[in-house]
């Protein structure tokens, strides 16, 4: 074969793969089994709610995962397996702003989990200590990279504020947005957690 | 109906009559207030040797420079060039500028003729109207409308006088003395405020006397303050009429020896626009008076009628809506005393936790005073006269009036706040930012604990936002630019908001 048609059907292999790793779609089916077909979760495989979350804040973790700054840490096993996967089934090719963008238009989840609790209390310690950075309702506000907390897991949730209180989360130095959640969640009295989950599965 | 709840509503109401039964036999107190002991007093006031009308601080001829202002000028330009001891006159006409003053004794003084008053207006984009931070200042005769943040505010200012304005429709505060010490707030008509209409912050011998407040979420509050007295005003139409407050996370930490006397609190029923999760979005619209965990209330003589909720709502933190608990402020309104008042047509349509808790003394009727959490060694008199929940195990006060208290305003003027260099910074934090920040809760501005989350040791991240504000957060209103504050000064609040701790 002559030279230039052995490069070109190298190129053409190159971009084919190329184009099966940026198509969102087929690179979300890899995720699916963990997070469910439309994001909406799967708590059995401890898999949070996907849909709903911003781009950015899905790119940010899923590159947190791969460069061990988030799933490392030995007590962390459920964030060890979703860092295995995002170092196994994303490669260096794939456009993870293109995933992350697919993940984000999916239709928002249908309520999952109705905790109890005291939600007044809950709703004076989410506002009070929390609202200013997620939003007065939970829906996150980029400004200040904090994602939606509504209709999120609230077993999840619990877990995540307790890596952060415990210091398994936020705490790797280039990780602002981590290291600030990090301070907030050790200003919430220990009794109040539960109530601040029901009123955010309240929302 | 099923069974079981025909067997629940017997219960009740056989509950209700053995109730009455035991507990209605104790013979009626009934108090002649028109004599006996009098209040003396908070323990650490000075008693002041004032008689007559609490009019002014400053009585004594002003031999100062005059300086003249009318339209088309602008008042800061006066205010620049003017020397403690001037006067600054403004004339009728439209004036659309933040008049930040920050020297000592300047008395800023519209002129009203023929009904014609100077007008600054803010024209919805403008942030404060009048800003001191000087002592001995005078604010008076101005119409102050349409500005987002606060129309009239004291930093720090001691011997403050504030009369004779008229404010309609200005952002979250419309006249806030934060920080002063000996000032007076009278003969002001202001309405239209999406916090206090009249907000007493962190101060102390203040005098809260004929203003009319309307239309506004809360009308007068009096928070974290001490010597407070609150007389003769007209408050009707706000969500809550008047309140006595500890907001937790302040630097202050106490509310004591306030007197709310002879006002008229009348149909306080106006929905409530507070912004969504702050303090005051919480107080339920129909409240003539709120005491929140303030220590020595007294409450004589008001006419406190049509407020749909109740007509004094008594609670701690713990019960208390969108709050949380600070571990340095005791959360118990103790020592409140509630004197003779006429209470009519109040707790018309009241909240569930009212109805809830009445079921509880086997109460039935309209609340007048509604009791919640903790309060020790509180009084009433003449409780037969109203329908109460909370308040049975009060006790009979030991005094039945005010009288002998004129005002807690000081016999002579306070000295003016001595400011070391060293100490700009937190001047200026408790001053100003402490006004709409707690460390800890979410009041006009986000907490400033979530701030020290965000900016960590990016001091100068912080003045520099503080100078040119951007919005970020959907549910709260805009942070007022603080670019009247030189880039020194603004470090150096920066700074010490990033160390506080509580
Ligand atoms: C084997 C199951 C599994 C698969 C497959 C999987 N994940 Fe995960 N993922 C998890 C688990 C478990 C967590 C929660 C980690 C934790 O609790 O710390 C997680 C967390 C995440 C998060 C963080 C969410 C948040 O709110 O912070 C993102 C983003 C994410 N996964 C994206 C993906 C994407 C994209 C794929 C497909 C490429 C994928 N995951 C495949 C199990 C999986
Ligand atoms: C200073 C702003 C700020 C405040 C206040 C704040 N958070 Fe966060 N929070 C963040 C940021 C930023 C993140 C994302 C961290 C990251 O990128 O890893 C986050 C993440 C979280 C997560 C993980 C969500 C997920 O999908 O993995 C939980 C849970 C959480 N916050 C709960 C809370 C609770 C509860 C409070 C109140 C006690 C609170 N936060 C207050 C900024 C804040
Ligand atoms: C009149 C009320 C008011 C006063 C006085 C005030 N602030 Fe604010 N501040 C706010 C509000 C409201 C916000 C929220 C703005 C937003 O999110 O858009 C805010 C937000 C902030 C933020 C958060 C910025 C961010 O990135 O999220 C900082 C920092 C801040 N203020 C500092 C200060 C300092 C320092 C002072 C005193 C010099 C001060 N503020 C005085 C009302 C006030």
């Amino acid at each position: 074969m002559p030279k230039t048609v052995m490069q070109l059907v190298l190129i053409g292999f190159a971009f084919l793969s190329l184009s099966v790793l940026a198509d969102p779609a087929k690179v979300y089916t890899t995720c699916a089994a963990c997070h469910g077909d439309k994001g909406q979760g799967n708590p059995q495989l401890q898999g949070p709610v996907l849909a709903g979350l911003s781009g950015e804040y899905l790119t940010r973790q899923l590159q947190a995962f791969q460069q061990g700054k988030r799933g490392q840490h030995p007590q962390d096993v459920p964030g060890q397996q979703m860092a295995a996967m995002a170092k196994s089934l994303l490669s260096e090719e794939t456009d993870l702003a293109a995933l992350s963008a697919y993940i984000e238009q999916m239709p928002l989840p249908q309520q999952s989990t109705r905790l109890s609790g005291d939600l007044k209390s809950g709703n004076a310690y989410y506002q009070n200590n929390c609202g200013a950075c997620h939003g007065g309702q939970g829906q996150g506000n980029p400004a200040f990279q904090a994602p939606r907390l509504a209709g999120q897991d609230s077993d999840y949730l619990r877990r995540q504020f307790m890596y952060f209180k415990r210091g398994i989360r936020g705490t790797d130095k280039s990780d602002k947005p981590g290291r600030q959640m990090a301070m907030m969640a050790n200003t919430l009295p220990d009794d109040k957690l539960n109530d601040v989950l029901a009123f955010i599965g309240s929302l | 109906m099923s069974k079981g709840n025909i067997f629940a509503v017997v219960l009740i109401v056989a509950a209700f009559f053995v109730g009455r039964h035991w507990f209605a036999d104790t013979p009626t107190v009934m108090t002649d207030s028109r004599s006996g002991a009098g209040y003396s007093g908070g323990a650490e006031s000075t008693g002041s040797a004032r008689s007559g009308l609490v009019r002014a601080i400053h009585t004594a001829p002003r031999t100062g420079t005059v300086h003249e202002v009318r339209e088309g000028e602008l008042i800061m330009d006066k205010v620049k060039v003017a020397e403690p001891g001037d006067t600054i006159l403004v004339y009728p006409g439209s004036y659309s500028e933040t008049v930040y003053i920050d020297k000592d004794n300047i008395r800023l003084s519209g002129v009203i003729e023929k009904g014609q008053r100077a007008v600054l207006d803010g024209k919805g984009h403008l942030n404060d109207a009048v800003l001191y931070s000087g002592n001995d200042i005078v604010v008076e005769n101005l119409l102050i409308t349409k500005y987002k943040g606060n129309a009239i505010m004291g930093q720090a200012g001691n011997n403050f006088e504030i009369r004779n304005n008229i404010i309609v429709d200005t952002g979250v505060y419309g006249i806030f003395p934060q920080l002063g010490k000996n000032g007076i707030v009278t003969h002001n008509v202001i309405s239209g405020i999406e916090d206090a209409a009249i907000y007493v912050g962190m101060s102390d011998n203040i005098h809260v006397a004929h203003n009319q407040v309307f239309e506004s979420v809360a009308g007068i509050e009096i928070e974290n303050s001490r010597h407070a007295i609150v007389e003769n005003n007209y408050v009707t139409n706000n969500t809550g009429g008047i309140l006595a407050f500890i907001t937790p996370g302040l630097p202050v930490k106490t509310t004591y020896d306030v007197i709310i006397r002879n006002n008229f609190i009348v149909g306080n029923n106006h929905p409530n626009f507070g912004a969504p999760g702050s303090t005051v979005a919480g107080i339920p619209p129909g409240t003539g008076i709120l005491i929140m965990a303030a220590d020595e209330v007294v409450v004589e003589g008001n006419i406190i009628s049509d407020n749909k909720t109740a007509g004094i709502i008594i609670t701690d933190h713990n019960n208390a809506p969108n709050t949380t608990i600070d571990p340095e402020s005791d959360p118990a309104p103790d020592k409140v005393a509630i004197l003779d008042n006429l209470m009519h047509n109040n707790g018309y349509d009241t909240i569930d936790e009212a109805k809830a808790l009445m079921l509880t003394e086997f109460k039935t009727g309209n609340p007048d005073i509604v009791r919640v959490g903790v309060s020790r060694d509180s009084c009433i008199i003449n409780r037969h006269q109203y329908v109460t929940v909370g308040v049975d195990n009060w006790a009979e006060c030991g005094f039945t009036h005010t009288g002998d208290i004129m005002t807690y305003l000081l016999d002579k003027p306070v000295e003016p706040r001595e400011i070391d260099p060293s100490e700009v910074g937190k001047v200026a934090y408790l001053g100003i930012c402490a006004g709409c920040h707690t460390y800890t809760g979410r009041m006009i501005g986000p907490p400033v604990q979530v701030i020290q989350a965000l900016y960590m040791d990016n001091a100068q991240g912080l003045a520099d936002y503080i100078a040119n504000p951007v919005k970020k957060r959907d549910d709260y209103p805009e942070m007022p630019p603080q670019d009247y504050l030189d880039a020194t000064t603004r470090l150096a609040v920066a700074e010490y908001m990033l160390s506080v701790s509580k």
